[in-house]
């Protein structure tokens, strides 16, 4: 099987899901099924830390697309962070970058939502 | 059949009538020649052969069940024993003996007689047969050659009694010969009762009365018997091989009720267990033909559910699916603080799968937040658990004063050779429900249920394997019919294009499109998904392409309205990444737009780029953020320039995890710029496939190759305009 982990956490009230491997069509549903429990649980400040994502397929970029409407409709949103260049360039090519907030930092990603909720 | 009957019953009838008019004459006129006695033995053993014939039913559409026969022989027993009494009762004058000759005194005498033996002798007849039938239930080969001998003994003792009249002393005591032989070949048959033991306890304990009522009943005919001189005597003047016959099954009946009874009785206190035994066999058995009934899962998990709860007579019981998720992160583990049962992913799906006699709300009650601990339990140490006392048991304490379910339960585990599949649970109403026995069962099932529950599970499995193949086939064969199947031929412009599809279809497109006599579109494109799914975006792509193409003159136009045209129409996590461009034949402008795809790869001269302008892909957004995002880049092509349009499938191509990427590609591009169209795909194919090695592709591979040549006609001046223009 591939190698695609997901770890969650939680850090000052925001929720961080942390990518790890090979996220490709047959990895996506994993990822859609964390974010499905989240959005179940009322849990829409989501930071997806990308460090140790070594590749991303189109699949894997829908699945941020099918859950970004819902969360932003609670007041909430889903920013990236901690992508390597080659992870960010799939996602500039797209265009991500105008829909996202992508950042360098996991700790900067949250403090725009603490920040934001204070 | 029914013609049969009623010719032999009316031949009987006739013959006994016959008899009954001889006896009247020979009451009357003394007929003393010798023939005389002999006729009326013949038309006795007539009545009685043809009655034997009508009663026969060939082929036996017989009673199953050995307590109703009893019963029947029963109602015969009382039947003949009241017609008994009430001719015993009849003020008949007897008879006189006159040596070895009875003479009836009166007609009533003689009637008494005809009927008594009549009734008498088909009792004789029914309780024969209903004997054979109770005897040879289990069908063996000595049951069966005892049984005949019994009949044969009946016979020869009444066939011997005709020759009384010879009075020889050896033949004379050859009937208490083989009277004394057949009495002993009837107990012998008496301890033939294997029918008892598969009796129902219900049924049982009907035999039990019916065998003491029979007891009773033959034991007072017997005695009446014995001690009415008209009966004998009125039996003994009609047909001495009747008598004997009738005396002989009298006895021999008796007997065997007798001894029916006392097995009975004996059989009596293991009834329970028999049956339970008895219905576990059946039960399981039932169970094992499941194994092979497996196409309809809640069919198979609702018969498990109900028969376990049928064999163990519990209250109620429900069955739980557990299904694994595959790989679980090390972080959501035991082990890990990071571990959330509620979003992260659980280790295994719990889903009831059938309930019996309980409603979900109930099972909550029964087993609270408990259940978690209680399934862990089960699952980890893969053995059955047992509660005996639910109200005390502190597995299930709701906490605080929620209502407590009472009664037993038992929680066991579906393992099969692949693993934990399912739990059982069983409930009974009273604490201390379940015996040793019941777990077993309980158990036993259990691993039959998991066995039959795997196989289906797998037989779902390569069903959907199957669907999915089909699915790709149909996919690839789309996705075949899409592309085109020719390259648009120029003169100023030499055109290559290829699409390997990977081994899941994915959704890379390309087209051409003539626009106008100078102006060829082409479209390179990648719909993110695979399979069904793709192949149809494909074609919805297509559509678009080929219906607005020809309406806008810009690239950047044609992406702004074919994502308007997308984004109604596409679900929300797919999306499509699309460069587009428009190269006019003549001058060797190209004007292209990128709509999220991969650049274009521009080689002229020594320099080779790629020319990214920006946009969003297709179907991500609507409206001003993507129309603002798109941008429309222009290139004049120089004779000799090479234009690469492809997807992700190249960059990407991967050997150990390593992607073949943006710099390799650029590198074999300008070492291959001099080659035909033609010759660089072949080698960008070649050069891709040689550093994926053995490796399958996983994604679509797309190349398209512009090789812009320069207008024949136009080739001086536009060389001159060059020179004009560095």
């Amino acid at each position: 099987m591939s190698d695609f982990k997901i770890a969650h956490r939680e850090r000052d009230t925001v929720n961080v899901i942390e990518l790890k491997g090979y996220l490709d069509a047959h990895t996506a549903p994993r990822l859609e099924e964390a974010f499905q429990n989240l959005v179940n649980g009322r849990r829409f400040n989501i930071v997806v830390n990308c460090r140790d994502l070594s590749y991303i397929s189109s699949a894997g970029l829908g699945v941020f697309m099918a859950f970004i409407e819902d969360v932003r409709k609670n007041k909430g949103d889903i920013k990236l962070s901690n992508m390597s260049a080659k992870v960010y360039n799939v996602f500039d090519l797209l265009g991500f970058p105008l829909l996202y907030e992508i950042v360098p930092d996991e700790a900067e990603a949250v403090k725009r939502f603490t920040g934001k909720t204070k | 059949m029914k013609l049969r009957r009623i010719i032999f019953a009316s031949t009987a009838f006739l013959l006994l009538f016959v008899k009954f008019a001889l006896d009247v004459i020979s009451k009357n006129i003394e007929l003393q020649w010798t023939g005389f006695f002999l006729l009326r033995e013949l038309l006795t053993a007539g009545v009685f052969v043809s009655i034997v014939f009508a009663l026969h039913t060939p082929g036996g559409r017989r009673e199953p069940n050995p307590a109703r026969k009893l019963g029947l022989l029963l109602i015969f027993t009382l039947a003949a024993l009241i017609a008994t009494l009430l001719l015993g009762t009849l003020p008949a004058d007897g008879f006189d003996q006159k040596g070895q000759q009875l003479l009836p005194l009166d007609y009533l005498t003689l009637f008494v007689s005809s009927l008594l033996s009549l009734v008498m002798g088909v009792y004789g007849l029914l309780s024969l047969r209903i004997l054979r039938d109770l005897i040879l239930h289990t069908r063996k080969r000595w049951t069966a050659r005892l049984f005949w001998l019994l009949v044969i003994l009946l016979v020869g003792t009444a066939v011997s009694t005709l020759l009384r009249p010879l009075a020889e002393p050896v033949l004379l005591a050859l009937t208490p010969i083989l009277f004394a032989l057949t009495i002993v070949a009837g107990v012998a048959n008496s301890f033939r009762l294997p029918w008892i033991v598969y009796l129902t306890r219900r049924d049982k304990l009907f035999t039990l009365a019916y065998g003491f009522f029979l007891f009773l009943c033959l034991l007072g005919l017997n005695i009446y018997f014995a001690n009415s001189q008209l009966l004998q005597r009125s039996l003994l003047y009609y047909s001495m091989p009747l008598r004997e016959f009738i005396r002989l099954m009298l006895v021999i009946t008796n007997v065997y009720c007798g001894m029916a009874f006392i097995s009975t009785l004996f059989h009596l206190p293991t009834a329970d267990a028999f049956e339970r035994k008895r219905s576990e066999v059946t039960s399981l058995s039932n169970l094992s033909k499941l194994i092979t009934q497996v196409f309809d899962f809640n069919d198979l998990v609702d018969t498990v559910t109900t028969m376990t709860m049928r064999v163990c007579e519990a209250k109620s019981a429900w069955l739980e699916e557990i299904h694994w998720v595959e790989d679980v992160s090390p972080v959501l583990s035991d082990e890990s603080p990071g571990r959330d049962m509620e979003t992260g992913s659980p280790a295994y799906h719990v889903h009831i799968a059938s309930l019996k006699n309980i409603t979900p709300q109930e099972i909550a009650e029964i087993v609270p937040e408990g259940a978690a601990s209680l399934r862990n339990a089960v699952i980890r140490e893969r053995k059955a658990v047992i509660a005996d006392d639910l109200a005390k048991d502190v597995r299930f304490a709701s906490g605080g004063d929620a209502k407590r379910a009472s009664g037993s339960m038992v929680v066991v585990p579906l393992v099969s050779h692949v693993g934990l599949s399912g739990i059982l649970y069983v409930i009974k109403e009273t604490s201390y429900g379940f015996v040793k026995d019941d777990v077993e069962l309980i158990t036993a099932f259990a691993d039959q249920a998991a066995v039959a529950i795997e196989n289906s599970r797998l037989i779902q499995r390569s069903i959907e394997r199957e669907r999915l193949l089909k699915e790709m086939m149909l996919a690839q064969e789309m996705q075949k019919k899409l592309l085109p199947q020719e390259v648009p031929v120029f003169p100023s412009l030499e055109i290559d294009a290829v699409s390997t599809p990977a081994f899941e279809v994915g959704g890379d497109y390309y087209d051409f499109m003539h626009l106008s006599p100078t102006r060829m579109g082409i479209v390179v494109g990648d719909v993110s998904g695979k399979g069904v799914s793709a192949a149809f975006y494909m074609s919805e792509v297509k559509g678009i392409f080929q219906a607005l193409g020809r309406m806008y003159d810009s690239p950047r136009e044609f992406m702004v309205k074919a994502n308007d045209a997308l984004t109604g129409s596409i679900d929300r996590h797919s999306f499509v990444s699309l460069i587009y461009g428009i190269v006019d034949v003549t001058s060797g402008y190209l004007s292209i737009s990128r709509a999220g795809h991969c650049p274009l790869l521009h080689v002229s001269g020594k320099e080779v780029r790629y020319v990214r302008p920006n946009g969003m892909g297709l179907g991500l957004t609507a409206g001003k953020l993507f129309e603002e995002s798109i941008e429309e880049h222009t290139l004049r092509l120089q004779p000799g320039d090479v234009c690469l349009f492809y997807t992700d499938g190249v960059t990407e191509a991967r050997q150990d995890g390593e992607e073949f990427g943006y710099e390799r590609l650029l590198a074999l591009v300008q070492r291959v710029k001099d080659k035909s169209a033609a010759a660089i795909k072949n080698d960008i194919i070649a050069t891709i496939q040689e550093f994926t090695g053995d490796q399958p592709s996983h994604d679509d591979l797309t190349v398209v190759v512009l090789k812009w040549l320069g207008n024949p006609v136009l080739r001086t001046k536009e060389f001159s305009n060059a020179e004009a223009h560095p």
